[in-house]
Order: C-alpha cells, then sequence, then structure tokens
C-alpha cells in the first residue's frame, strides 16, 4: 500500500530517462513526457543538444544539475530541474525533476520585481531627460530675455528724452502708451529670468535686517495712490505686536507683496483693497508674519483657481500663455522659497483673498540705525569747473542716450570711450573724476577695466568712484561687481534721477576722501 | 549530419532577449513583459556559405550580475551573445565590469554585444554615449522592429563557422 502511494507521488513529479552517445532515447519510464525508445532525445527538446559532449567528459564532470529548464510542451509550459549521471562510457542517465508549481510561484514574484525596477529605470531616464530639456530652457529664456532688454532699454531711454522736448499733447499721449507697453514688455522680461532663476534652482534667499515697518509703510503710501488712481480705497492694517526690524529676505517680500497689490488693483473695478500684515506671536527671536491682500474684484470660478498658479512649464504643457500672465506662479514659487504658501480663497462677483505666512527673524536690535549722511546734491552750476566724467559704452545708441541726458541735464562733461581698453586710455591720457561703465563691452569688459583701475599705479586713479551700467540686473551681478571694487551698480533702462543722484553722491564722496575729517558741512 | 551550436543569450532583465529570440525564430513580437525565469531554449537552423548549422540558443533568465549565472547554463556555449537595452542606459553601465567577468571565466568564448530596443531612442545619442564608455558593439537592434535581427543571428553563425 505505502509502495504504492509512495510510488504514485513519486511518477508525478520525476522521469528517468536513458540515452546512448548517438542521443538515442534507450530507456524512458515516461512518468512526465512521453518518450518512445529508438527516438532522437533532441527531437524532444532543444535542451538535449548540449548533454552529448558529457560523452566526452570524465565521470565526475558528467554529473551535472540543470535547475529550471523550461518546457514547453503542447501548449503547457513547464519548470524542469534535469541532473545526469553517467552510467557506462556509452550511456547516461537523465532525471528529469517537474518543479512547475514551485517556480511558477518564483516567477510571479519576479515579474512584479522586474516590472518595478524596469518602470524606475524609465522614470529615471525620463527625469535626466527634462533635466538636460529644462537646462536649455533655462538658459535660453535667460539670454534672450537679455537680448531682448538691450534694445528695450534704448527704446524706454529715448521716450524718456522725447518727453522732453517739445511735442503736442497727442504726441505726448501716444509716447506715454509706448512708454508703458516698454515697461510691461520689462516686466514680463524679469519674470521670465526668475523663472528661469527658479527652475535652475538658482534663485538665493537672502535673509538681512530691514526696517520692516518702514518697508510696509512705504509699499502702503505707493499703492495708495496707485488705488486711488483707479478710484479705490487702500486700507491698510499693520498689527501693533509687530517689531520695527525683522530678518528676512526683504527683496523677495517685496516682490510677493507688490505682485499681489498690483493683482488686485488689476482686477477690482469698484470697492476697495485691503492690505494686512499681523502676527500672533510676541515671541523675541522669531514670528510668523501674515500677509493678506483681499479685494472686491472680479474673483474666479473654483476652475479657474486651479490653474492660476500653473507654472510656466505646466502652461507650456497645455500650450498656454497669457492672460493673467506668470506673475501669481512666480509669487507661488517665491512663497515656496520663503518655506511658505500662497493661500487663495475667491468668488466670483465677490473677490479674492491672498494670503501668505512667512517665518522671519526679530533683530536684537529695535533701534533705528543712525541716519546715513544725506544726500548731498553736488550744485555744480556756476560753480566754476564741471566734473568731468568718463562712460565707457559700446552700444551707439546707449551712447547718445547717456549724452543727451547730460547734456539735458547740465553740470558735467562727458567723454565716451567704448570699450575698455579705451576707458584705460582715456584715464591715463586725462583728468576725470568719475566713471560710469557698461558691464559688457567687447576688448575688456566693465569688470575686467575696474580691477585695473582699482590697480592703477597713480592712486587718484585708482580711487576713481567707479558706477557700473548694465542690463543684468541679478544679485550675483552686483555681488560680483561690488567685488572687483565697483562702487554703485545701475540698471537700465536708467532711472534718470538715479543716475544724477548716485553720479553727484559719489563726487561728493570722492572729493572728500583726500581730506578725510573735513566735514560735511564744508562740502556743501 | 548538421553542426549544432550553443549560443548563450545574457543581459539584465528586460532589455529584449526573449524578443530578439522569438523574432528571430518565430518572427513575432509582443509588447508584453513576460519574465524569463531560468532558461529558455530554442533552435533554429540557419545556412551559412552553403552549411547548414543548428542554433540552439540558450535565453537565460537576465541579470545584472554576471557572476550568479550558473556555469551549467553558459557549459558549452560557442557564443555569447550581450544584450543591453539602449533605451535604459543602467544595462550598459556595468557592461564593461560584466565583459572581464566573461573573459576571465569563458576567455575562448567570443562576445558579442547587442543594443537593443533602438526603435525607442535616437541613435547617435546611443553611439555617443557608447564611444564615450569605449564599448564595441556589433548592433544595434530592434525586436520590435525586426531590424538588425537576423543580421545577428547570422553574424554569429557565420564566426562559428569561421572558428570552426
Ligand atoms: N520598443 C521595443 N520594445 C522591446 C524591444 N525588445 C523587447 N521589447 C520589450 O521589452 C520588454 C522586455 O522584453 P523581453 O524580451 O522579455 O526582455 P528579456 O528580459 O531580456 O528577455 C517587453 O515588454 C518587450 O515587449 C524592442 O526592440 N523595442
Ligand atoms: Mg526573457
Amino acid at each position: 500500500m505505502l509502495d504504492t502511494l509512495r510510488e504514485s507521488y513519486f511518477k508525478k513529479t520525476t522521469q528517468f530517462i536513458v540515452i546512448n552517445r548517438e542521443m538515442i532515447v534507450v530507456a524512458s519510464d515516461n512518468c512526465l513526457f512521453h518518450m518512445s525508445t529508438g527516438m532522437d532525445i533532441t527531437d524532444f527538446h532543444p535542451f538535449f543538444f548540449s548533454l552529448s559532449e558529457l560523452f566526452e567528459s570524465e565521470e565526475g564532470e558528467a554529473k551535472q544539475k540543470f535547475y529550471c529548464i523550461q518546457f514547453d510542451i503542447l501548449g503547457k509550459t513547464y519548470y524542469i530541474d534535469i541532473e545526469t549521471h553517467k552510467q557506462n562510457p556509452t550511456e547516461l542517465v537523465i532525471v528529469l525533476n517537474n518543479l512547475t508549481d514551485h517556480y511558477k510561484s518564483v516567477h510571479q514574484i519576479k515579474q512584479v520585481r522586474n516590472e518595478s525596477i524596469i518602470g524606475f529605470n524609465i522614470t529615471q531616464e525620463l527625469n535626466k531627460e527634462l533635466e538636460v530639456q529644462r537646462g536649455f530652457k533655462n538658459k535660453f529664456l535667460a539670454n534672450v530675455s537679455h537680448e531682448i532688454r538691450t534694445p528695450l532699454n534704448s527704446i524706454l531711454g529715448f521716450v524718456s528724452v522725447l518727453e522732453n522736448t517739445d511735442i503736442s499733447k497727442e504726441q505726448l499721449d501716444i509716447l506715454s502708451i509706448i512708454k508703458t507697453s516698454s515697461k510691461n514688455l520689462v516686466t514680463i522680461l524679469d519674470d521670465l529670468m526668475d523663472i528661469s532663476k527658479i527652475e535652475a534652482g538658482k534663485l538665493e534667499i537672502k535673509n538681512r535686517r530691514f526696517n520692516f515697518l518702514e518697508f510696509i509703510e512705504t509699499l502702503g503710501k505707493t499703492y495708495k495712490i496707485r488705488a486711488e488712481d483707479k478710484r479705490l480705497e487702500l486700507l491698510i492694517e499693520i498689527n501693533e505686536k509687530l517689531p520695527r526690524f525683522l530678518v528676512g529676505d526683504h527683496l523677495r517680500i517685496n516682490q510677493i507683496v507688490v505682485n499681489l497689490l498690483e493683482n488686485a488693483i488689476k482686477y477690482t473695478h469698484q470697492g476697495s483693497i485691503s492690505f494686512k500684515v499681523y502676527t500672533n506671536s510676541v515671541n523675541a527671536r522669531r514670528i510668523p508674519v501674515t500677509f493678506e491682500v483681499t479685494d472686491t474684484g472680479v474673483g474666479m470660478p473654483k476652475d479657474k483657481l486651479e490653474s492660476i498658479f500653473d507654472s510656466f512649464t505646466q502652461l507650456e504643457k497645455k500650450g498656454l500663455f497669457g492672460g493673467s500672465g506668470l506673475g501669481l506662479s512666480i509669487v507661488k514659487q517665491l512663497t515656496h522659497l520663503l518655506d511658505s504658501d500662497l493661500e487663495v480663497n475667491s468668488e466670483e462677483g465677490v473677490g479674492t483673498t491672498f494670503k501668505f505666512t512667512i517665518h522671519m527673524g526679530v533683530s536684537h536690535n529695535q533701534k533705528k540705525e543712525p541716519s546715513k549722511n544725506v544726500v548731498i546734491r553736488h550744485k555744480t552750476k556756476g560753480k566754476g569747473k564741471k566734473p568731468r566724467i568718463l562712460l565707457g559704452e559700446d552700444i551707439e545708441v546707449n551712447q547718445m542716450l547717456m549724452m543727451k541726458l547730460f547734456t539735458d541735464h547740465g553740470g558735467y562733461s562727458l567723454d565716451v570711450a567704448k570699450d575698455g581698453e579705451r576707458v584705460l586710455k582715456f584715464l591715463d591720457n586725462y583728468h576725470y573724476d568719475l566713471v560710469i561703465m557698461d558691464i559688457t563691452m567687447p576688448r575688456m569688459d566693465g569688470l575686467d577695466t575696474t580691477v585695473h583701475i582699482r590697480n592703477h599705479p597713480n592712486k587718484k586713479i585708482a580711487k576713481l568712484p567707479v558706477i557700473a551700467l548694465t542690463a543684468r540686473s541679478s544679485e550675483e551681478h552686483q555681488q560680483e561687481a561690488k567685488e572687483v571694487g565697483v562702487n554703485a551698480y545701475l540698471t537700465k533702462p536708467i532711472d534718470t534721477d538715479l543716475l544724477f543722484s548716485t553720479v553727484d553722491k559719489y563726487l561728493n564722496r570722492y572729493k572728500r576722501k583726500p581730506k578725510d575729517n573735513e566735514d560735511e558741512e564744508a562740502l556743501s | 549530419m548538421s553542426v549544432s551550436k550553443k549560443i548563450v543569450l545574457l543581459g539584465h532583465f528586460g532589455v529584449g532577449k526573449s524578443s530578439l529570440l522569438r523574432r528571430f525564430v518565430e518572427n513575432t513580437f509582443s509588447e508584453n513583459y513576460v519574465v524569463t525565469i531560468g532558461v529558455h531554449i530554442m533552435k533554429k537552423e540557419v545556412i551559412v556559405s552553403n552549411q547548414k548549422v543548428t542554433l540552439i540558443i540558450w535565453d537565460v533568465e537576465g541579470t545584472d550580475d554576471f557572476t550568479k549565472y550558473r556555469p551549467s547554463y553558459l557549459m558549452g556555449a560557442s557564443s555569447f551573445i550581450y544584450v543591453f537595452d539602449a533605451s535604459r542606459t543602467v544595462t550598459y553601465n556595468d557592461l564593461k565590469y560584466n565583459l572581464s567577468h566573461l573573459k576571465e571565466k569563458y576567455p575562448l568564448v567570443p562576445v558579442h554585444i547587442i543594443g537593443n530596443k533602438v526603435d525607442l531612442v535616437d541613435k547617435n545619442e546611443v553611439l555617443e554615449n557608447l564611444k564615450q564608455q569605449d564599448i564595441q558593439h556589433s548592433y544595434l537592434s530592434s525586436a520590435k522592429t525586426g531590424e538588425n535581427v537576423e543580421q545577428l543571428f547570422e553574424n554569429v553563425a557565420a564566426q562559428l563557422l569561421e572558428n570552426a
């Protein structure tokens, strides 16, 4: 009984076969597969071809084990372990062990594992490709924005010049349209630059101590006027708990709030805008500060709310670009950079609220810093010798623009050198009081030229004030310029007032330098 | 009697070894990925310079670590075909390392290197990558389109006869 039972189990999983040197089946118990005596075993399955060489080998080597050989027989798949033993020099015993069930479960596990690994690989490859593409895109964006900015600056510059000529009211109106449109273009370019930087992870957050209350008050004043232009009321609420001096990224916060206020004014046609800044904390070191801008504007339906923060990449995918522009997407990303998030609540026809909270350090020094030396106007007119200024600028329209600005303003004499090498030559041959230089110039750029000036053997030349003028407005560039010894950094389009106040400031300082202990009174 | 030769397909899993074999033997292709476990063996007769050769092709379960191959699978091989997936760099980043292992264990067995799935990639990019890694491939193939599949096996067979 036991024997027959054992045999029946045995039979189901194992088959014994004997073959000769010619690969002919000499005997088979046919427990698994039918193999008739006299057949060529390689006709049964090509696996058996590999056994022929075992006849040539030593007895030990002829004993082999092959695991998990797949047999497809009559539409069924079997997984078989195969063992060989050399019976005598002319005969080989083959043992087939059917382990199909076992291997099928192994198969299932491996199927899942391999698929997930391959899926992961593919995602990795895709990401790699996206990274590369994104890198290209960001570089392209940055370059294109820069290229467009240069001609745009000269347009804006000459528009200002034209405004001050004798033209009709109608022409003035047209000019103001050109000006507004060009300024909008500049804003779009700035946005593009910011996006490329954010996406490239190049936008750094710089936390510094600043007069927070004054900052908010100035913002409030500016936007009160802007709102009044549209007959809107701007209500400002600043919570009393807020300290005057905080530590944070003043520039980025400004960028966010300005965007939100602009947006509110743009989409509100009647009613009011409220701007609230508050904290719930009285902590001494670090506090959450919430900024909230609410308008009574057109509002947005729910489905649109979801897409207002779409990144450039998302917009690109959808093939959309325009409408609300990129402002809100940048604002959203900026709040993320500041470890915050921009929340929005909106109801169509009722209004919209944007809100974000950032954590800022509380400055341990809450006293106003001693007021910096008031800018001393350098009134040169009718005071004898005009200060001589050297301008390094390669682009002709920009040269013309500057010459025009300086002539109109009066009180200075301006020479123009068209590259860095010439700037140095001029300095060697003539006396100047100040240098204004474009940073991108052929032969020798503004930064290299500044290095040469600062290392000039003539002490007077080495100490000349240098004002850099450039279309590149990034902080890295400013930092770089500062490091080589540029005194001030002005970006194009040129703000005429800022230009002359900066020029005057440094002319005065430079004059004071040789006699350092002279007091300010004596200078004015 | 015709000669029979054992050829072994090696490489990471999912690179298309089974698909190449199926394309070559049955001229079919499926997008479905069915993992090969152990070894699946197929044969095909080819005629090279008027001589009949039966290729016994062992499609061995893929692995990224060639030291893990069971010796009984590789034993008696006349040729190795090392397949990688041109669309996944992981499948050929370690190619040189694996090759050196083969050279050490089976110094006499020639290795043919095949970059499969070229239908998915920019060929020039792959060629550039291979050049950078100094990988000498024999063919870029596609089991899906059939590109270079027959050629690669015939090339292997021809070389076998030369060596014989
Ligand atoms: N597009 C494309 N897919 C392929 C090609 N060769 C194989 N595949 C697919 O890749 C997956 C893995 O193929 P398979 O032959 O099982 O790979 P193996 O593990 O190396 O045997 C399957 O989904 C196939 O359909 C090819 O040349 N082109
Ligand atoms: Mg396979």
